[in-house]
């Protein structure tokens, strides 16, 4: 019985070559890339870049929702890469991944309570927020494939919570290209419309996250 | 004890930089430690040695996921659960339920002892044909080891050994859910 298993380290143990080390964050950044490049790809037939995009690289408003989108995809990349790893500890992470969040918010309502109240409803509601959150879904989704490919090949041992970062992740990169071809404004749309879209991605990863991130 | 994750973890760090005999020892250390772990915790129908290779290759082949910051054996622990519970999910192990009339649920009081002949049959059931054999003729009837030999024409000697591995492997694999009782029925 136990002979096997001596044959099994033997020929094991023959061949491990050298580990490089940072191995996981590459791949995990690998699969997010992939996704990401489709994602992009899948955004410039569908939908195109907005016309004015030439302008609107100047403006702020532009930037904080490119910002906003990264900063949450970059942190929860952070996080998902902790989570690919066996006995994984997120601790303080998940917080500071949530801090992008807090300063959107709290912009959004600085602009809500500064704005004249016939202006409320136009901030809140835009002329997309019925279509954005599915939108920046379905960009997402192969962002969610390339993450799901990536951890699935190292060693998640908490499948659930690895897949809430997984979507998380894939939601703030798919808002991050969507950002490219929609023309919304203001803060208070950003905050809800935006952040919906990621929550949409985020709860996809977080039910299939048993299923989807399995190894053996 | 208090050596052992320095120790490991040390044999880890050399395997990662490419140094085949640390590594080979850690393998062997994991082995021994993983068989004690497995062979406590599977339920019947479970191999314990299967899945102490399945770990194996797993530590192996996904040791890019150890966090030199952290502890070696947390990291090795959380592996070896996962292929427990994997396993378990999995259901390479089934409880076994077979069909039978609606009376075995309605048995009349005073029933246990052909019940507990009932079960004493399924689990030797488990066993080799001869081995199972040995066991009813010298446990149950009453035979003695030389009786028994005779008629199976084997030697007294590979009839106690039969006997005791056969034995021996229903002991591991029910020892936690009737080893106590049987102590107490001698």
């Amino acid at each position: 019985m136990s002979k096997t298993t001596d044959e099994l380290i033997e020929s094991l143990s023959a061949d491990a070559p050298r580990v490089a080390p940072g191995a996981v964050g590459r791949r995990v950044a690998l699969g997010l890339g992939l996704g990401g490049a489709a994602s992009a790809v899948l955004m410039l037939a569908w939908l195109g870049p907005r016309p004015d995009l030439a302008d609107a690289v100047m403006t702020p408003m532009f930037w904080m929702k490119f910002g906003y989108a990264a900063a949450t995809g970059l942190l929860l990349a952070a996080v998902l890469i902790r989570l690919s790893k066996p006995a994984a500890r997120v601790g303080s992470l998940a917080l500071v991944a949530a801090a992008p969040f807090a300063v959107v918010a709290a912009m959004a309502v600085m602009r809500f309570v500064q704005a004249p109240p016939e202006a409320h409803r136009a901030m809140l509601m835009g002329h997309s927020s019925m279509i954005c959150p599915f939108r920046i879904a379905a960009i997402g989704l192969p962002v969610l494939a390339g993450a799901v490919w990536a951890v699935r090949g190292l060693a998640p041992t908490r499948l659930t919570l690895a897949g809430l970062a997984a979507g998380g992740c894939a939601g703030a990169l798919g808002a991050m290209v969507y950002g490219f071809a929609c023309n919304e404004t203001s803060a208070p749309f950003l905050a809800i419309w935006y952040t919906a879209g990621m929550v949409v991605v985020a709860v996809l990863g977080t039910l299939g996250g048993r299923s989807l991130l399995r190894w053996r | 004890m208090d050596d052992i994750e320095p120790r490991l973890r040390g044999l880890m760090l050399a395997g990662l930089a490419g140094e085949a005999v640390p590594y080979r020892r850690l393998l062997d250390e994991l082995s021994r430690l993983l068989r004690a772990y497995y062979g406590r915790r599977c339920p019947p129908g479970v191999d314990a040695e299967d899945l102490v290779q399945e770990t194996l290759i797993a530590v192996h082949t996904r040791r890019a996921t150890y966090d030199a910051s952290q502890p070696f054996t947390a990291w090795a622990y959380a592996i070896a659960r996962y292929k427990l519970i994997d396993a378990l999910r999995r259901g390479r192990f089934h409880l076994r339920a077979p069909a039978e009339e609606a009376d075995a649920l309605f048995v009349p009081a005073g029933a246990d002892a052909a019940m507990a002949a009932r079960d004493l049959e399924r689990v030797l059931g488990e066993l080799p044909e001869r081995t199972r054999a040995l066991i009813r003729e010298t446990k149950i009837q009453g035979l003695s080891t030389r009786e028994a030999a005779q008629r199976h024409g084997m030697t007294e000697t590979a009839v106690k050994v039969a006997i005791h591995r056969g034995l021996k492997s229903l002991g591991g694999k029910y020892a936690e859910t009737v080893g106590g009782s049987d102590v107490e029925d001698d």
